[in-house]
């Protein structure tokens, strides 16, 4: 013979408090995703990938490059925001092909106006030597230069 | 007169007890789950205290193996590692043994396909021993934590769900739709892992056969992360909290109405909080967004589950301060809201900004893990395990050390790693060298070693105290489903 030891309720009703809290709430999720439909994701940071294959021809690539923007470590957006529009006391990256907007690369621009975005993602090389970082990792000993070049190519499609 | 028994005769031996390969008596399926889940938990939290402790120290090496193969040990590994033992080992074990010890006693009616729920069993955790061990060897892709195991040993897993699933429908379909909250629950988060792992298996499959490209599988991966979590773990911790609550306080249940809201609140919502995960341009923001909103309002079934259950208890409140079920299922309830707040807060996409990439992740994951779905299944098994070996807890002391360490512990390990992640994220807002961030981080990281560490003496606790009740607790009789009454005096269910 089976036992059954059912479990009762005192109550089979939902109660008005219940029910107010559910649309309550559900109410004000609506709204927040209303206020939340338009915009850009930023780029996945895959698991477990800190820098992908650099371009098999060499070229500098952006679509490699936002993949390793995604993975870098520190992300690049954890301090120049999700779309990169600058936040706080770091810099926008929209525009760098014009020009650096901090004061303490107008040298750096100067002497080299190819380069010195590679050269300040870099950080490691002789060029960039006593310039204040602000805070800025060098990215030289995560990535290797035609992988810097991908992700200014990046940048510069912003 | 006392009897030498080594004077009688073979025929006035009672005949020996044959014991069959594969048990089938009542709750045998039950038994296995939960010991293989405490011998997992004691795995898992071994793995957690290496993989906390080599965020403070880095320690890499790598042996060659036969055939090429060699042995690689590294943080990523350790830290997959420790994932899955306790969300496939520790919390889905003591989630079936839940199921199997539940559906008999609600429903009146044996649990179906006793047999093959052992084979069930076996096929679960020699796939996932066997998968842990992969995870040293061979190369874990963009997969998330709980998609890094090679396809054939997903495959093992999902015939165990699917295993575990076919018996509990079997058992359950006929009574479903008059069924107890829990069961109701239990179903779903059953077919959800059922078909999460199998997803896993055919994913992994399609990636070895054609190649898939990185990008889909690191998505999809991530997806089933999240829906693992939110539709398997949290339903069965439902299922849990809706059964042990009025069991333990033996009161019924506050109100099935809102019982049942909670449920179809949670159905509503679980399965799209996973889309918040998607993180990418190729993704609609809309969907993301949705994703992070389901995760949000998945409060909703949290404050509800709560407030009923808390209605529940009135009149025993006493049983609040003992080291018994009822504790256990409180300290549940309450990291159960907090961590629904946690992710409510973590959807916020300025906090995502804020805390993405950081130590803030996994010190949710330990609140939500070793939090609320452990001490669920610590409640189960304090209420269940009695009654399946008739036997009571022997010792009180482990009983309330088991408590007092893992409630002590997760939350000090939580805590630092959220206060950790919250401080590299306004670090590095603020400006400062990754150097003075890793400085700071490894306070907050050596805290969260010596919490960690608790809850690794805890489950010893609890282990040991399953071992004294197995060979040397006080006999107590309770009812068992398929026994005659006759020999199951009725001392409680």
């Amino acid at each position: 013979m089976t036992v059954h030891t059912p479990i009762d309720s005192r109550s089979r009703g939902i109660a008005p408090w219940a029910i107010g809290l559910t649309v309550f709430v559900f109410l004000v999720g609506g709204v927040y995703l209303l206020s939340n439909l338009v915009g850009q994701n930023p780029a996945l940071a895959i698991p477990g990938s800190s820098a992908p294959p650099p371009a098999s021809s060499g070229e500098p690539d952006p679509a490699i490059g936002e993949q390793l923007v995604a993975n870098a470590q520190p992300s690049c957006a954890t301090c120049h925001g999700a779309d990169f529009a600058g936040s706080g006391n770091f810099p926008s990256l929209l525009g760098v092909e014009e020009g650096p907007v901090s004061e303490n690369l107008q040298d750096l621009a100067a002497e080299h106006p190819d380069e010195w975005i590679a050269l300040w993602i870099d950080g490691t090389t002789p060029e960039t030597e006593g310039i204040d970082r602000g805070g800025m990792p060098a990215f030289g000993d995560q990535f290797t230069p035609e992988q810097i070049d991908s992700i200014v190519a990046y940048l510069k499609s912003l | 007169m006392t009897v030498n028994p080594k004077k009688l005769r073979p025929y006035d031996q009672p005949p020996k007890r044959r014991r069959k390969l594969i048990p089938d008596g009542p709750d045998s399926s039950a038994t296995g789950f939960f010991v293989a889940a405490a011998l997992w938990l004691a795995v898992a939290t071994g793995l957690g205290a290496l993989a906390i402790g080599m965020r403070l120290i880095t320690l890499e090496f790598s042996f060659p193996l036969l055939f090429g193969f060699s042995f690689e040990f590294d943080a990523r590994r350790v830290e997959y590692a420790f994932v899955n033992a306790t969300v496939y080992g520790w919390l889905t074990n003591a989630g079936f043994a839940a199921v199997a010890f539940m559906t008999p006693r609600l429903l009146g009616r044996r649990m179906a396909m006793e047999p093959l729920l052992m084979l069930g069993l076996l096929a679960w955790n020699m796939s996932l021993a066997g998968g842990i061990a992969a995870l040293y060897v061979f190369d874990l892709g963009p997969n998330a934590p709980l998609s890094a195991l090679p396809w054939l040993i997903d495959g093992g897993l999902a015939t165990g769900a699917l295993i575990v699933t076919a018996a509990f429908l079997v058992t359950a379909v006929a009574g479903l739709r008059t069924g107890y909250v829990s069961l109701w629950f239990a179903a779903v988060a059953l077919l959800s892992m059922a078909g999460l792992t199998g997803l896993n298996a055919l994913i992994g499959l399609l990636e070895w056969v054609i190649n898939l490209a990185e990008l889909p599988v690191a998505l999809a991966s991530l997806f089933v992360e999240r829906a693992m979590v939110t539709m398997w773990l949290l339903g069965i911790a439902y299922a849990v909290l809706h059964y042990v609550v009025p069991r333990a306080t033996g009161q019924p249940l506050a109100s099935a109405g809102i019982g049942m809201l909670s449920f179809l609140t949670w159905l509503m919502l679980a399965p799209i909080a996973g889309l918040a995960t998607l993180v990418d341009p190729s993704i609609p923001f809309a969907i993301t967004s949705l994703g992070n909103v389901a995760n949000m309002l998945l409060l909703v079934p949290a404050a509800l589950t709560v407030v009923n259950l808390v209605q529940t208890m009135p009149g025993r409140w006493s049983l609040l301060f003992g080291s018994g079920s009822v504790a256990f299922a409180a300290v549940s309830i309450a990291f159960l809201l907090a961590v629904s707040l946690l992710d409510a807060l973590g959807s916020l996409r300025t906090v995502q900004e804020l805390v993405a990439r950081t130590d803030w992740e996994r010190g949710a994951f330990l609140w939500a893990a070793y939090g609320t779905f452990t001490f669920a299944a610590f409640a189960m098994a304090e209420h269940a395990l009695p009654r399946i070996l008739r036997r009571a807890w022997g010792g009180g002391f482990l009983s309330s050390a088991q408590l007092w360490l893992a409630f002590g512990g997760v939350t000090l390990a939580g805590l630092a790693l959220m206060g950790g992640g919250m401080a590299e994220g306004s670090l590095r807002a603020g400006g400062a060298a990754p150097d003075a961030t890793s400085a700071v981080l490894l306070v907050y990281r050596g805290i969260a070693f010596v919490g960690f560490g608790l809850v690794a003496l805890a489950a010893l606790a609890f282990v040991l105290n399953m071992f004294l009740m197995y060979t040397s607790a006080e006999p107590a009789e309770y009812i068992v489903p398929g026994a005659s009454p006759a020999t199951a005096p009725a001392a409680g269910h």
